[in-house]
């Protein structure tokens, strides 16, 4: 039985010892409940070890199969698009227009391939954390999106010197989908606004990106995040449903959290804290 | 100016990709001709006259060499080290022409000696482009040694 001694010296009114007493107390109850924690920390170990293994496979299979994808689905579009080019007129208009639709197809494939992989290598790449300028970086990605379409009348309004740590590369990313969406969602605004800034949500410094654009319905609010979820069809917005996939993968991998709010034909805001 | 000996060197397993690598020269109007290697033991035997090819002019040497990095026998990086080591190979220009743009085969091409990485696009209006601008660099605007 394994038992737990404690000793100590008596004594009597003039400090002087006279005896030593002892108590010994049945510890096995303790030692087995120490037993059992152990075990259930290897235990522990052993799962989240097994996790991240089963983790890191699922990851490398994605990744694996969408890269092997490209391949037969160049020969689709870049076979299919050499016939539309050069044997055009031996076809009539429909057989034209189903080889169209081939290549369209084909091509909507591949930006959902392309995504794919981007999802697939933020989940792997190593976050290298630095000082990022936020509003800098949004500028940059406001500027570009006004380069693709210097048509557009977008009013861009920037918080100045938002200034956090994280990884610059992967920021950038989330920035381009979140600009990327409310340019994309403004296109029927008119005036288009966009903004982006700071402020605080339970007590926790938290970033956002207002738009006052098609906005959405707040039922479909858990739904936004998932990969493949789009809540326009393809005629109405285009897209491929990975972008906010993506950006709550970076978000978390920084030990934030990103949500949204909107209203439809009122706008969204997308948040996020770092 | 086209001159005679000018050729390209292009090693590629998969068939299409070479099919669509030879519809996009034509579409350039690049009329450089193309030598076509399916592996890399293949390329090697190419370039350094031995195997099934023992009876080429080994001093004619492609203008460029489009390599791929996934290749079956000997892979695209084992190829470019080969052809690194050797005094007739060491200074051909060497353009891996992949798929891939994981960033460790970029470097691992730069490392091994590659000369220039183009990522072959999904598209192919976008491959036509790169095929005439790999054309219009490599084979006119660049100088090799001789």
């Amino acid at each position: 039985v394994p038992v737990s001694v404690s000793c100590g010296l008596v004594r009597d009114k003039r400090g002087k010892i006279i005896g030593v007493l002892a108590v010994a107390r049945d510890v096995s109850e303790r030692k087995r409940a120490e037993e059992e924690i152990k075990r259930l920390n290897v235990d522990l170990q052993r799962r989240a070890a097994e996790l991240s293994t089963a983790n890191q496979e699922l990851e490398a299979f994605a990744y694996s199969v969408s890269h092997d994808l490209r391949a037969p689905l160049r020969s689709i579009g870049g076979f299919s698009q050499a016939v539309l080019k050069r044997y055009a007129s031996q076809l009539d208009a429909q057989g034209q227009n189903y080889l169209q639709r081939v290549c369209a197809a084909s091509q909507r494939m591949a930006e959902l391939i392309e995504d794919l992989l981007t999802l697939s290598r933020v989940t792997r790449a190593e976050l290298r954390r630095g000082p990022v300028d936020l509003s800098a970086l949004v500028a940059a990605v406001a500027a570009e999106l006004r380069q693709g379409q210097p048509e557009r009348q977008v009013e861009v309004v920037i918080a100045d010197g938002l200034v956090t740590t994280g990884d610059a590369r992967l920021l950038q990313a989330v920035l381009e989908n979140l600009l990327g969406n409310a340019w994309k969602f403004t296109s029927k605004s008119d005036p288009a606004r966009i903004e982006f800034g700071h402020t605080i949500v339970d007590g926790q410094p938290t970033y956002f990106v207002r738009d006052n654009g098609v906005g959405f319905d707040m039922g479909y609010a858990d739904k936004l995040f998932g990969p493949f979820q789009r809540l326009h069809s393809a005629d109405e917005f285009e897209g491929t449903g990975i972008g906010l996939a993506t950006v709550q993968r970076i978000i978390r991998r920084h030990g934030g959290r990103v949500w949204a709010e909107g209203e439809v034909d009122q706008g969204a805001t997308f948040y996020f804290t770092l | 100016m086209q001159n005679d000996d000018v050729y390209i060197l292009l090693v590629e397993d998969n068939e299409d990709d070479a099919e669509l690598a030879r519809l996009a020269l034509e579409e350039t109007g690049i009329s450089t001709p193309v030598v076509l290697a399916t592996d890399g033991v293949e390329a090697l035997d190419y370039l350094f006259a031995t195997g099934a090819h023992a009876d080429r002019d080994a001093s004619v040497m492609p203008r460029v060499v489009l390599l791929d990095i996934n290749l079956p026998k000997v892979n695209g990086f084992q190829v470019l080290q080969r052809l690194r080591g050797d005094a007739a190979t060491e200074l051909l220009p060497v353009v891996m022409l992949t798929s891939s743009d994981e960033q460790h085969d970029v470097q691992a091409s730069y490392r091994s000696g590659a000369n220039s990485y183009v990522r072959k696009p999904m598209d192919f209006s976008q491959f036509v482009e790169t095929v005439r601008q790999l054309g219009a660099y490599w084979l006119l605007l660049n100088v090799p040694a001789t």
